[in-house]
């Protein structure tokens, strides 16, 4: 009689030189003057350069289709933006103005130089109407005034 | 209980190789009888064995617990068996909703004891198990780990563990004494 302890480790107790070799190879780098003497520094180093892999590993890799799925949407959502600004510029830049809309140009202009003529024209002096005289008679005038 | 072994832990913290080797020692049939009875391929266990140790040394700053370094080297292996199946395309493992066990403890791993010619019927009754019970009574068999530990190992709640543990065990039981019965 055995336990299920016994059982499942007897069954494989064939595989431990394979294992003392994986052990040995750990271990061994264990050794190594690099890994013994690893300073805090590089030790926060190779943490931080092995974040991007953990990130891959834990947050890309197991949902790769969803994150798939929503590059090709912002590509598409992309795509779609620049072509319709393109014709839309392409547009503008192509089509002359229509008769209607100069007229309706010509009319604001019209109006709004009117409204700004009303209301910030400097009060001038009403001018004299020219009549033309001979410079003698203007003389004569002036010293009548 | 395994947790509770004398264990090299502190000087394998302080980097002594001699200690990593002792730990690893201990460990490596475990693991891999644990990591193969998951993935039933012999040259992936070992890699996973392999990856298992080197994260081990990497990251012991990270067990806040000396005790404890037996469910968290396990801990890391499971991830290791998650991650491995991920790669391969595999879907997460599902199970539909078990009632509750009912409230006893779970029997010591040696109170289970298996004749010589039921041997193979007993393995093939853990392989006949879903993914989850599977992992769940191997770790109870294999390292004695408390249902603490279990769910510790692989991130489940106690109730979920002990749920799992407790349907493995019956199913185990179902498909041995089926075996028996039809025996001449």
């Amino acid at each position: 009689m055995k336990t299920p302890r016994e059982i499942l480790l007897a069954r494989h107790k064939a595989i431990e030189p394979k294992l003392d070799d994986v052990r040995e190879h750990v271990v061994g780098k264990l050794n190594d003057k690099d890994t013994k003497t690893q300073s805090s520094s590089e030790r926060l180093l190779s943490l931080f350069l092995s974040c991007p892999k953990v990130v891959w590993n834990e947050l890309v890799l197991p949902s790769r289709r969803i994150w798939a799925g929503l590059a090709v949407v912002w590509l598409v959502l992309l795509a779609a933006n620049f072509s319709m600004r393109d014709r839309s510029e392409i547009k503008m830049a192509k089509s002359p103005p229509s008769p209607e809309m100069i007229m309706a140009f010509r009319q604001q202009q019209q109006l709004l130089s009117e409204l700004i003529g009303q209301d910030n024209a400097p009060v001038a002096r009403p001018q004299k109407p020219f009549s033309p005289k001979p410079a003698s008679e203007r003389r004569l005038e002036l010293l009548m005034t | 209980m395994a947790e509770s072994e004398q264990v090299p832990v502190r000087q394998a913290r302080e980097g002594n190789p001699a200690a990593w080797d002792a730990l690893f020692r201990r460990y490596q049939l475990p693991l891999f009888v644990y990591v193969f009875e998951l993935v039933h391929h012999e040259q992936t266990s070992l890699d996973i064995v392999q990856e298992t140790f080197i994260a081990a040394v990497r990251h012991i700053t990270g067990l806040r617990d000396d005790e404890k370094f037996a469910s968290w080297l396990f801990g890391i292996a499971h991830q290791k068996c998650l991650l491995h199946w991920r790669k391969r395309g595999g879907k997460e493992i599902l199970l539909d909703e078990l009632p509750d066990a009912p409230d006893e403890s779970p029997d010591a791993p040696d109170d289970v004891l298996i004749r010589s010619e039921q041997e193979a019927e007993f393995m093939n009754a853990i392989n006949q198990l879903p993914l989850p019970h599977r992992s769940v009574v191997l770790l109870h068999y294999i390292e004695d780990f408390s249902l603490e530990e279990i769910a510790r190992v692989t991130e489940t709640q106690i109730g979920t563990v002990k749920s799992r543990l407790h349907y493995a065990k019956k199913s185990l039981r179902k498909i041995l004494e089926a075996k028996n019965e039809n025996a001449p």
